[in-house]
């Protein structure tokens, strides 16, 4: 059996020194809410079977799908029109750039007004921050398309639409799948937020997602432990996402050599 | 007869570090250089010729044989043996003057210069090589050919013994790279004595450039690279225009060809 | 020419407000959708009185010093992250494992630990930015073009000097980049981290008036929010400019 090659085992050293460090001072202090590596694992466990940690995520995950699906729907056809159509960019823009800055977080507050503290506003806020990003990629895919390339389309008798079919679309999708990438963070970074400030607000369940959960751990039960299974499950899953999108991006484009 | 300037005995490169997987870029390859010669080395690509290239210029050591300077072995770079790249290597954020002063301001061939000594050879360099009034220019603002003026200046700048080149002209355009085969040879001072001269070890693919501008061109093998055949060029110098038409010009580079044609063939099948 | 493009920003911009205008007059609801004269209007008083510029003030102020912080860890040890392979093998799993937890979901706990107040919003910023600077410090000293400091070494310059006089200058343009980055991540946790524990801030005042039902003021915040967000990222790119002006336009917008 092969021992892990060295660079695996130089990286391991920081993260389980930090870990055992942790756990000693954890059990050295007398506060029995204080975080330690064992009552955290504990906490999960518990988490998981009461069903409470996989409902928030699953509640979490919707939103953001509905969200994210909507904000794609709309942002790669428009990214591509405005990259291929100066005077389509040129028009569009400045809305684009005046909201791009503002965070979504930002504007949770007028969704709240808007749409009340539940999913459709949680989920208007997740397509607002993911659109960002899907469309500037995507316009940037569909200006960075080889003019050759459209060229020797053209030559081979190809129709417009044609073209754009068959060379614009696939030339600009490892552009698109980069914006789908950050946008997919974007998203789920945003509805954590978007329910830990509602979570401030209401005091609803794990029906609330994971973020309004978290929060209710920190105001109402304080259970600090409970809030670091959340931590280390938000990132999980943010991994998990990140890594299902490459995955996806790289069974769409199999000639892509990254 | 004088001793060889730089000498390679048996030099060998193998890449890779498992014995499975590992290629041999250049094998058994032994070569003298006479001081004052300008050596040309042509091969196909992969033959390993930018590896001799840095073996010499000390950028990697060899896995086998041993490399000299005057009888020296060579551990390492040093302005001694000036390189110049392929892509220029220049640095973007120092105009023309700062590039050529670099080696000298912070390197070991400046020591014992003042400023103005300094500044007058930078100035100096900068003239030699044709630039004069571009000093404060900066990289991206120069063609391809003035670039590679620059990185000669910042090369000669330093006053080294060897100058090592790595395909220079492969990047310009053909016109372009007509030109500065003749100032190159200007630059070297091909109308002196070999006894006032640098050492030049150039490195192309293009075997009309090589037979211009060499003493003696070295023919190399690829997978793995060997020395095939080294070649004298008799043709006078100064070399010119008419050197190109001369029948002797045409044979030689017609015999060059035929050693290299069949790899060359086969690189484009394979 | 250099007209055209203003005049096109302007269009669009009375077109968006046009549109805006007709809707909110359809809906004729104030708190729902205020129509844009009374959202200037609100815009004018909170700036006459200086409310406005206060919170914007102490939002900007964190930003900055949270970038400060995040910079004095991230730069050091991107450095030398990129430099050594073996601080880099050693340190980039603890990073990898850290960097998908977001800032935003450590507020809960950092509530815990600080409470509300100036320290939560700083240290959640300081997070944010720190990663992305880190990364792309990394990124930047590795992307150096070995060929320069193949150059140098030719030159025999020393490895202190090269390092000094060829890959920091070399790496400057993707250190800016990443500051650009930070800046985003900062800004936008900003937001978050005074809507839920500041007592001050832009995030705070949006929040304080929606739930006084106080729409225009809502959006004449959040219309600060965007104008500052975007004055520090054109600021970090005129920087960019003045000081990286070789650098090509690698990162778009």
């Amino acid at each position: 059996m092969n021992a892990l090659p060295a660079r695996t085992m130089r990286g391991l050293v920081l993260p389980l020194a930090l870990l055992v460090a942790w756990q000693v001072w954890g059990m050295a202090t007398t506060n029995p809410r204080t975080p330690t590596p064992t009552r955290i694992v504990r906490a999960a466990v518990e988490l998981v079977e009461s069903g409470d940690l996989p409902l928030s995520i699953a509640t979490s995950l919707g939103r953001v799908f509905a969200g994210f699906a909507a904000a794609a729907l709309i942002a790669i056809p428009l990214g591509l029109a405005m990259g291929a159509s100066r005077p389509v960019e040129r028009n569009v823009d400045p809305v684009i750039e005046s909201f791009r800055p503002i965070a979504a977080i930002a504007i949770l507050p007028l969704a709240i007004l808007w749409l009340g503290t539940g999913t459709p506003a949680a989920v208007l806020i997740v397509a607002y921050a993911a659109f960002f990003p899907i469309v500037i990629n995507a316009i940037a895919g569909a200006k960075r398309i080889n003019p050759t390339l459209l060229r020797a389309a053209a030559t081979m008798g190809l129709s417009r639409f044609a073209i754009m079919r068959t060379v614009v679309v696939p030339s600009a999708l490892p552009a698109i799948g980069v914006g789908l990438r950050i946008g997919m963070g974007v998203a789920w970074t945003a509805i954590v937020a978007a329910e830990l400030a509602v979570g401030a607000k209401a005091g609803g369940g794990g029906t609330g997602g994971i973020g309004s959960m978290m929060f209710i751990f920190y105001a109402y039960s304080i259970e600090l432990n409970r809030i670091v299974v959340c931590m280390i499950a938000v990132g999980l899953v943010a991994l998990v996402l990140d890594r299902a999108l490459r995955a996806a991006m790289r069974w769409l484009m199999p000639w892509s050599a990254s | 007869m004088s001793a060889a300037k730089l000498r390679l005995r048996h030099v060998g490169k193998r890449f890779g570090a498992d014995a499975a997987k590992q290629t041999v870029a250049v094998d058994d390859f032994t070569l003298d250089v006479a001081p004052g010669e300008f050596l040309v080395i042509v091969g196909p690509s992969g033959c390993g010729k930018t590896t001799i290239l840095n073996v010499l210029a000390g950028l990697e050591p060899p896995t086998a044989g041993e490399a000299f300077i005057d009888q020296r072995p060579i551990s390492g770079p040093g302005p001694e043996r000036g390189v110049m790249f392929q892509d220029y290597a220049l640095f973007p954020w120092q105009t023309v003057s700062g590039n050529v002063e670099f080696g000298l301001r912070h390197g070991p061939a400046g020591d014992g210069l003042d400023t103005s000594a300094r500044n007058a050879r930078v100035r100096a360099t900068i003239d030699l090589v044709g630039l004069q009034g571009s000093e404060h220019k900066y990289p991206h603002q120069l063609s391809g050919g003035m670039r590679q003026r620059v990185a000669l200046a910042r090369l000669i700048a330093n006053e080294p013994q060897v100058l090592l080149m790595d395909e220079p002209l492969a990047a310009l355009d053909a016109q372009t790279r007509l030109i500065l085969q003749d100032e190159l040879l200007r630059i070297w001072g091909q109308d002196r004595s070999a006894a006032q001269r640098r050492t030049v070890v150039f490195i192309t693919h293009a075997i009309d450039e090589a037979v211009f501008l060499a003493d003696r061109v070295a023919v190399m093998t690829a997978h793995p690279g060997r020395l095939k055949a080294l070649i004298d060029v008799a043709l006078p110098r100064p070399r010119n225009d008419a050197t190109r038409a001369d029948p002797q010009f045409q044979a030689l580079c017609q015999h060059i060809w035929s050693l290299i044609r069949d790899e060359a063939y086969r690189a484009t099948v394979a | 020419m250099r007209l055209r493009p203003a005049l096109v920003y302007v269009r669009t911009m009375a077109v968006f407000v046009a549109v805006w205008w007709l809707v909110s007059v359809w809906t004729a609801n104030t708190v729902l959708l205020p129509s844009p004269p009374v959202v200037f209007d609100a815009i004018v008083d909170l700036a006459r009185d200086l409310e406005l510029f206060q919170h914007a003030g102490i939002s900007l102020l964190r930003m900055v010093l949270s970038l400060v912080v995040a910079g004095a860890l991230a730069l050091p040890l991107g450095f030398a992250m990129g430099l050594r392979r073996g601080i880099d093998a050693a340190v980039d799993p603890t990073i990898e494992l850290l960097r998908p937890i977001s800032g935003i979901a450590w507020i809960p706990l950092a509530l815990f630990i600080f409470g509300v107040g100036n320290t939560l919003p700083i240290f959640i910023m300081t997070y944010a930015a720190f990663f992305p600077i880190l990364l792309g410090t990394v990124a930047g000293v590795r992307g150096v073009d070995r060929r320069l400091v193949d150059a140098a070494r030719t030159m025999g310059v020393p490895r202190r000097t090269i390092i000094t006089r060829v890959v920091m200058p070399a790496a400057l343009p993707a250190l800016l980049v990443a500051l650009r980055l930070g800046v985003a991540s900062s800004w936008t946790a900003v937001i978050a981290a005074e809507l839920i524990g500041a007592p001050s801030g832009l995030g705070y005042a949006v929040e304080w008036y929606r739930e006084l039902l106080m729409t225009p003021q809502v959006m004449s915040f959040i219309a600060m929010i965007g104008v500052l967000g975007y004055a520090c990222d054109r600021t970090v790119r005129a920087l960019a400019e003045r000081f990286t002006p070789w650098a090509g336009d690698e990162w778009q917008r």
